[in-house]
């Protein structure tokens, strides 16, 4: 978690590359699975639903660097594929949040009062469930796939960034070029995106990188539940579902994509801390 | 490091003591633990159809008759013996002394009691099978002579399966609704504790008729649904035997001797139900081709690792009156696409409505979606949970769905019954196929007293339901349990009844 109380943009300072390790390290592997996912058609050696039962449970070799499940599908291209629909998966899990959470504690915490205690209380009874049990709660009013996953987390998800938010707004508001705009006469509008967003925001998304990495596994978590990505679709955690009565036979249709999701959720974790690092906020 | 390490070590040694322990002791008390799927909803046999609710309650009770391990004759159980009227209209029983649990004897006046009871009660799901009753009388306490309305061939049959359960009348009038939760029977097992979502406890029945039996002294059925957990229970020795052992593990385990792979033949087929009263499933030439691009074969090697038969018609393997030779459905993509065009429909897109976290079910999906593409028909896989599928295949949403069906009585009556005759309550296992043709055969195989005529009939009906494809037939499978080596006599029939009370652990 990051801290309150975070400083705004340190205006004056150029920013230069020599980022922290946990930056470099974050932006490198991230990179590499953008790269995967974007160019998933060239790169992967197979098409990732042929079934070809003359080679069905096959373990990692030469032809099938990763092996073969037991439909005979080739497990690396699989995982390859499967970046695509994780990476989008996290991206737009924690757009939605990000958004309807930022604008809501903007406004709570910029205009403060009424509108504050209501919102506030909303976010206090959507914090008393746990995570998960109120995304599941929620997909199983809305039924089983993605959309709906997306609309729990957006339902659910948007309380940690208002409350962030908030905390920024509440100092920030108070600040002398806030006032100062203020007293020039500006609108409410423009005060809030031209002064008091800017400076406020940083924290925000710091928080949206480690978040992406809450998104992905608990994408994956519901997808092996049955609730999120459909089979055929290669997805991480569908793929772990698939193979899970197999686990004992064949390790590798369950091991290769769960370190894929270790790893992407690795690449953002450090790119939160680097980035945390790098804009100085305390980790 | 070092430390933790330590630890670790002890707590392996200490896990590893405590399963060895558990396994001794089990052995010396003659105690069976039995990991299993599912739990138990009901112990009263009249009320439910449901898997792990039977195999538990039949070791409660006795019937009248019972069948034999193959499920194809019929066995004197709390009848000693009994005579059929010429006519075949009367059943004359002579009852053998023996007791209930409670220690009060099993009199003709319960007899007649439990199968009215079944006969008569409302929400008894299989009451229509005993419908060919008309009276049931006690001329004295060791004799029943039961009257049907019309012959019946299949009646001995009905009354050897686990809805004819005899119980105690007084017991159940007491209990009321909560004779599920206190079974009384004459069987070889008495319930002693039922923690629900977890063990149900058996105890020996000191009371039961047969001298010798059982030879367990306790039975204990705990409830594991984790598929790989079961096994691993089973390895560790923390359970004595483990029901459903995933098929892509059987061969495995067969290769360890501390196990027993048991692969018991079953009456079970699985199957896709096709809904026939939606378009353009009501066309013959349409569901022939969905069956012709289907691969039977393909399914059963995956789903099943080879275990599975490829199922030729929709009476069980290993079941009576059951046509070994019926003409079934080469798979042939190129045929089924042309079909199709000749039955004049494209872009056809069906919904395929599955158990959601079953992991067969989820294969055939996979499977079927990818060979029926083929054909140029898109398949919308649609996951459910279990209660909610099969609501949504009772009420007609659906266009196809996997079900399984397992006999409960060994004549081949109640399957016609209740898949192809086109009764209005159960439309033909809900596809709402009719074909007048089969209604009338079934209906008159239901009353036909020579065997051979009779098994003429249900030859002519697996005949024409393949023809017009009332649904799709995928594999017929073993049951699959495995036991540790000192375990003998864990099997089951064909109709699922654990005999339990010849096993034991040595």
């Amino acid at each position: 978690m990051i801290a309150a109380g975070v400083p705004a943009l340190r205006f004056g300072r150029m920013p230069r590359w020599a980022g922290p390790l946990p930056l470099t390290v974050g932006i490198a592997v991230i990179a590499v699975w953008i790269v995967l996912a974007l160019g998933a058609p060239w790169l992967a050696p197979y098409d990732p639903f042929l079934q070809d039962l003359a080679v069905r449970l096959q373990p990692p070799g030469a032809l099938h660097p990763f092996g073969t499940d037991n439909f005979g599908r080739d497990i690396l291209s699989r995982v390859i594929w499967s970046a695509r629909v994780d990476l989008t998966m996290g991206v737009i899990g924690v757009a939605f949040p990000f958004l309807i959470g930022t604008g809501i504690g903007a406004v709570a915490g910029y205009f403060g009062g009424a509108v504050d205690l209501i919102f506030m209380r909303i976010l206090d009874m959507v914090l008393a469930f746990p995570f998960l049990v109120l995304v599941l709660a929620i997909l199983a009013i809305l039924g089983p796939g993605l959309t709906s996953f997306y609309i729990a987390l957006a339902l659910v998800g948007w309380v940690s960034y208002a409350r962030l938010i908030r905390a920024q707004v509440l100092v920030v508001k108070g600040s002398d070029f806030v006032i100062a705009a203020r007293s020039l006469g500006y609108s409410h509008l423009r005060i809030m995106f031209r002064h008091v967003l800017p400076n406020s925001i940083v924290a925000s998304i710091v928080f949206a990188m480690s978040d992406i990495v809450l998104v992905v596994l608990s994408g994956s978590a519901i997808s092996y539940l049955g609730l999120g990505v459909q089979p055929p679709t290669a997805e991480w955690g569908v793929m772990i579902a698939e193979g899970q009565s197999y686990i004992s036979t064949a390790w590798w249709i369950t091991t290769f994509p769960g370190v894929a999701i270790v790893l992407m959720a690795f690449g953002f974790s450090m790119l939160a801390d680097g980035l945390g690092e790098k804009l100085g906020l305390d980790g | 490091m070092k430390f933790a390490w330590k630890h670790a070590l002890l707590a392996a040694g200490l896990m590893l003591g405590l399963a060895g322990w558990g396994a001794d002791r089990a052995a010396a008390a003659g105690t069976l633990t039995i990991a299993r799927e599912q739990d138990s909803t009901t112990f009263d046999p009249a009320k439910t159809i449901l898997a792990p609710d039977i195999w538990v309650l039949t070791q409660f009770y006795s019937t009248l008759v019972r069948s034999d391990i193959t499920a194809t004759k019929i066995l004197p159980d709390l009848a000693e013996s009994w005579t059929i009227s010429p006519d075949g209209k009367t059943y004359t029983f002579k009852l053998r002394a023996a007791k209930f649990s409670d220690g009060s004897p099993v009199q003709a006046s319960d007899v007649v009691f439990s199968l009215k009871r079944v006969r008569d009660m409302k929400d008894a799901p299989l009451r229509a099978l005993f419908s060919p009753l008309d009276q049931a009388e006690a001329p004295d306490p060791a004799t029943v002579v039961l009257t049907l309305k019309t012959p019946s061939p299949p009646f001995l049959a009905t009354l050897a399966m686990f809805a004819a359960s005899i119980l105690p009348e007084k017991a159940v009038t007491a209990a009321g609704d909560k004779f599920g939760e206190q079974p009384v029977g004459s069987g070889a097992f008495v319930l002693r504790e039922w923690r629900r979502g977890d063990t149900v406890v058996l105890e020996r029945n000191p009371n039961f008729w047969e001298p010798g039996l059982p030879k367990l002294d306790r039975i204990e059925w705990k409830y594991v649904d984790n598929d790989n957990t079961r096994v691993l229970k089973l390895q560790a020795g923390e359970v004595d035997a483990a029901t459903f052992i995933p098929w892509n593990q059987i061969k495995q385990l067969q290769a360890d001797p501390k196990l027993n792979v048991q692969l018991d033949n079953s009456t079970r087929l699985d199957h896709i139900l096709i809904n026939h009263s939606h378009k353009p499933l009501d066309n013959k030439l349409v569901r022939q081709a969905l069956n012709t691009a289907i691969d039977q074969k393909a399914i059963v090697d995956v789903v099943t690792s080879g275990f599975g038969t490829v199922a030729n018609s929709f009476f069980p393997l290993n079941g009576v009156d059951y046509n070994p030779d019926n003409k079934n459905y080469a798979h042939d993509p190129a045929k089924a696409k042309a079909m199709l065009e000749q039955a004049g429909v494209k872009n056809l897109k069906l919904d395929f409505v599955i158990v959601a976290g079953d992991s067969s079910h989820e294969q055939i999906a996979v499977l079927v979606k990818d060979q029926l593409a083929k054909i140029g028909v898109e398949l919308n896989i649609v996951k459910l949970e279990a209660g909610q599928q099969w609501d949504a295949l009772v009420a007609g949403d659906y266009d196809l769905g996997i079900m399984w069906w397992l006999n409960d009585v060994s004549d081949p009556d109640e399957k016609a019954q209740f898949c192809v005759s086109g009764d209005p309550e159960n439309r033909s296992y809900y596809t709402n196929y009719n074909n007048p043709e089969v209604s009338v055969l079934v209906q008159k195989a239901a009353v036909e007293l020579d065997p051979a005529k009779r098994k003429e009939m249900y030859y002519k009906i697996q005949a024409i339901a393949k023809d017009d494809v009332h649904w799709i037939d995928l594999y017929y499978s073993p049951f699959r349990n495995a036991s540790r080596s000192n375990v003998k006599g864990f099997v089951q029939d064909p109709l699922g009844r654990y005999a339990l009370e010849t096993a034991s652990v040595e």
